[in-house]
């Protein structure tokens, strides 16, 4: 048919040089982030504990990013879809970014912001402390008590043993069955209080135990996952998770750009399917490490789809206005059509409809259902200023606005209409994430003494900047190297010539 | 090339059938070209752009969708706030019977708008097919029966008004139908 493209006529692919840009992001982020960590460590115990929210809530912002693009690059390999061969690689430039995002979060290791953060870690140590105080100043006690409980348990034995002796001499066979018995129960009382006697270190740490539990029930029950090193473990666990599906993604596919061999077509494709649920766990259990422990004792199962559900929906978003920025500046001209606006705003539409279907499904369950470890998190968002806040940002805001400009059809081919509204979703998205983790900051710092931290919203907004430059610096780095597409993909005709 | 003899019964149109996707998306678009607007193609599979090259304006059934859902959106607000609220103040799990219980109502109005939109889908779908029907003409032509198998067809109907049976054979003899049929009414 005629107008077809040929992707023959497309295969040496299209170089990215980001020129000054690059320099002025790190410049930026670094002079930002460098600003951000001197007023922290000029800042009182309370204010630096504020800036440990601000950085996690940057960092969250564009980390959900970050996994989006990962998340495109596996779902279009798995799913074997070809209309987004074109995009793919802007994919999986951005989800490579997700290694400056983790180098980015080593701060939070700190123990002046981790223990401003998770409150369970400064009450998991003074527990721990108190645990050992208590257990030296109760040994003696239990020691002289189990002394006690193993004599009368000897007392006792020798006492029937004596009076089993004459009893026995004159019972009957169904007799001296029972009273052996009864002997023999005797004696095994006697064995376990001579185990439970033990040594000195045996004892003090069943007291600690018991003082553990007693202080802190829920940390206790907790103790196999809200632990130090388990918790440390993870945190590399998910940078080495996150990034090592994306290295080889793109390292397979930046190699296909050279042969077009289509072995790494399929190689990517296996791939793909093995590392979904890998890249699943990494990023559920990292949110339920970095923002659901926020508060301990609060749960949500659908905490991991949440947070999904807004890093697929904004990366799509940062995605349309990636290229179309890049289409402005020269690139891609001919390779993406209106087609593939239309496709990717259709995603942005289904996914904004995922994100409220989510998001009202955890607010509903936990409303209706009114148990008391459930409903402390809305208690807090929904009372005050950030009721107000919720409903405008996140109920109109990010669901009804884009999902009511989003059902016309015209507007989806029209880079102009579709941009706006990506650029909305990802200012709603700010405020989601922003509503997910400073509600917690006031009452968490003040002891429930306050709402907010004055002053702290602006190191919020330096927090984002720095954070938001060395995200582009790290953009801007990976879409340097490389084709903008997969330039010899077997299936770049499909992509170049799609229709929908 | 073979033309039916003229048939004493009224006609309802006339199936010419293409060698490939490619010419009949060529034929579609000089048929568009020429004017005709009572007319339609028929194929094995879906072919891209054929839409565009038929000059189809987009359907009108999204509209109609819409109607549907924000009537089932309606209903089940003003049905529940109604019995609830108004007529008959319900408390259910300690929550309020005014307008901050919405939430409660939710997954009701949920429900109801996409029920209501699948039926205007349908029955919308239904009525702007002219289904259903017990029989169509289209039915008697020996060469439709190919479309579900490797034909390529199109067919002009008889209701266009630029239909003339001579002139628009010829014609779509003219832009390459290697066979041609009269279908009567």
């Amino acid at each position: 048919m005629a107008g077809l493209k040929n992707a023959d006529h497309y295969a040496q692919g299209e170089k990215f040089s980001p020129g000054l840009l690059k320099w002025v992001l790190l410049m930026g982020g670094a002079g930002a982030a460098v600003l951000f960590f001197i007023i922290a460590s000029a800042s009182g115990e309370q204010f630096r504990g504020a800036m440990a929210y601000s950085w996690l809530f940057a960092l969250i912002y564009f980390l959900s990013l970050t996994v989006g693009g990962i998340f495109w690059t596996l779902l279009h390999h798995a799913s074997n879809s070809g209309w987004g061969i074109v995009i793919r690689r802007l994919m999986e430039n951005l989800g490579s970014v997700v290694i400056v995002i983790f180098v980015l979060a080593l701060p939070l290791l700190a123990p002046g912001f981790r223990d401003a953060l998770w409150e369970w870690f400064p009450e998991r140590a003074k527990i721990k402390a108190e645990a050992v105080e208590h257990a030296e100043h109760e040994l003696a006690a239990r020691r002289a008590q189990l002394t006690e409980n193993l004599k009368a348990a000897e007392t006792s034995l020798l006492a029937m043993e004596k009076e089993n002796a004459a009893a026995l001499a004159k019972a009957t066979e169904g007799e001296k069955v029972y009273l052996n018995a009864e002997l023999a129960a005797a004696k095994g009382r006697l064995e376990t209080a001579k185990a439970a006697l033990g040594s000195d270190e045996e004892i003090k740490e069943q007291l600690k135990y018991e003082h553990f539990k007693h202080s802190n029930v829920l940390l206790y029950k907790k103790k196999g996952y809200l632990n130090e090193a388990f918790w440390h473990f993870r945190f590399f666990f998910y940078g080495a998770a996150l990034f090592g599906i994306i290295y080889f993604l793109r390292h397979w596919s930046i190699k296909s750009d050279e042969t077009g061999d289509p072995k790494f077509f399929r190689r990517m494709r296996r791939a793909a399917c093995g590392f979904l649920p890998l890249f699943a766990t990494a990023w559920t259990f990292l949110v339920f490490d970095w923002l659901m422990a926020l508060d301990y004792a609060w749960f949500s199962t659908m905490w991991g789809v949440y947070l999904f559900a807004g890093a697929a929906l904004n990366s799509m978003a940062f995605l349309i206005i990636l290229v179309t920025l890049l289409r402005r500046a020269g690139y891609l001209k001919e390779v993406i059509t209106m087609e593939h606006y239309h496709l990717m705003g259709k995603l942005l539409l289904a996914f904004t409809i995922f994100w409220a279907y989510i998001a009202f499904s955890q607010f509903f369950l936990i409303w209706y259902a009114n148990i008391t470890e459930e409903t402390k998190f809305y208690l807090t968002r929904n009372t005050d200023f950030w009721n107000p806040y919720s409903i405008a940002f996140l109920v109109i805001g990010h669901f009804f606005v884009p999902f009511t400009i989003l059902l016309i059809q015209g507007f989806k081919k029209k880079p102009t209409v579709i941009c706006a509204i990506a650029g909305w979703t990802l200012l709603m998205h700010f405020f989601d994430v922003y509503w997910i983790i400073i509600p917690e900051r006031g009452p968490s710092l003040t002891h429930g003494e306050s709402l907010i931290i004055p002053g702290a919203v602006w190191t919020d907004l330096l927090a984002w900047i720095s954070v938001a430059g060395l995200f582009g610096f790290g953009l801007m780095h990976f879409l340097g190297k490389g084709s903008l597409y997969p330039c010899r993909d077997p299936r770049l005709d499909e992509s170049l010539n799609v229709v929908n | 090339m073979s033309t039916t003899t003229a048939s004493t019964k009224q006609i309802f149109g006339i199936v010419a059938e293409f060698d490939s996707a490619s010419d009949l998306y060529h034929a579609a678009e000089k048929v568009r070209d020429a004017g005709f607007k009572r007319w339609d193609v028929h194929t094995p599979f879906p072919i891209h752009g054929m839409d565009h090259a038929m000059g189809l304006k987009k359907s009108w059934l999204s509209g109609v969708v819409l109607c549907g859902g924000v009537t089932g959106f309606t209903t089940a607000l003003i049905l529940q706030f109604f019995t609830q609220v108004n007529l008959y103040p319900t408390i259910v799990q300690g929550k309020p019977t005014n307008l901050n219980t919405v939430p409660a109502f939710f997954p009701v109005t949920f429900e109801l708008t996409i029920l209501f939109s699948a039926f205007a889908t349908l029955f919308g779908l239904l009525i702007f097919v002219l289904l259903p029907r017990w029989n169509h003409p289209l039915f008697e032509s020996a060469l439709f029966k190919k479309f579900s198998d490797d034909g390529f067809l199109l067919v002009i109907e008889s209701k266009d008004p630029k239909f003339r049976e001579d002139k628009t054979t010829e014609f779509l003899e003219s832009i390459g139908a290697k066979a041609i049929e009269r279908v009567d009414a």
